[in-house]
């Protein structure tokens, strides 16, 4: 006889936000929850390591998050601004 | 509860009847969004769990943004196994899920197979009313390993 021991599911993480997207603190954050993940079971230490790493981590990729949105505002400014859509650049500008 | 995580009871008689197939190029599943309360579009609230047997409308969110009543596809990720031990778990995974511009409150998830019959594979509960208000409403599936994936048989 074959027996299937356990089925489970898994928990999901629900993130949301109000007036907008997600912030860079929080995609940091679900970037963060899919590259680690500490098990319940590791001894003390080994979780204390993984912690610092995954806040690290999360402080990097807010950094580089933030560039990116940066960044790509200054392309699509550059986009309008060469098409004539000065005003429109300037709203994105200030965002 | 009204809305209790669960995998199905008829799915895992399904699956003896191979109704389920996760491979990439295989059936389509769907993720609803439903609340408990007065977030749903149904006055009712919306009841699930391991007797849920096929996607139901109770109860359930309605449209906004880029979410729509029946569901929003899942993209697969092929189902794995480790091949290394007798006591291997093996799990199947889907790609997170953004709805944006979207007013919404859920407090749980059905997926369901929207190949076969609408039925029902497991119940997801966010443990309480989540938000968004013109905003983004993004479902992140756990990591897709043995101790996590969002499926595990062992």
């Amino acid at each position: 006889m074959f027996g299937l021991g356990t089925s489970s599911i898994g928990s999901v993480n629900v993130m949301t936000s109000d007036k907008g997207g997600l912030t860079n603190e929080q995609v940091a954050d679900l970037a963060v929850e899919k590259i680690v993940s500490i098990s319940d079971e590791a001894p003390a230490h080994i979780r204390q390591q993984a912690n610092q790493f995954r806040e690290h981590l999360k402080y990097v990729l807010y950094h580089y998050l933030l560039l990116a949105r940066k960044e790509e505002r200054g392309s699509i400014i550059q986009v309008l601004e060469s098409s004539g859509h000065k005003e429109m650049a300037e709203y994105i500008r200030r965002l | 509860m009204a809305i209790a995580q669960a995998m199905c009871n008829s799915f895992k008689k399904e699956l003896m009847l191979g109704t389920h197939n996760f491979a990439t190029n295989g059936n389509a599943f769907k993720l609803a969004l439903y609340a408990e309360g007065s977030g749903g579009k149904s006055s009712t609230t919306a009841t699930l769990g391991f007797g849920t047997t096929a996607y139901v409308t109770t109860g359930e969110v309605a449209t906004s943004g880029s979410y729509t009543t029946g569901g929003v596809a899942l993209t697969k990720v092929a189902p794995s196994v480790a091949t290394s031990t007798s006591t291997a778990t093996a799990f199947a995974d889907f790609a997170d899920l953004s709805f944006t511009t979207a007013t919404i409150t859920a407090m749980g998830a059905l997926i369901y197979n929207d190949t076969n019959g609408d039925k029902a594979v497991c119940v997801l509960d966010f443990t309480s009313n989540k938000t968004s208000t013109s905003g983004t409403f993004t479902v992140q599936f756990p990591t897709a390993d043995a101790s996590n994936a969002i499926i595990r048989i062992a």
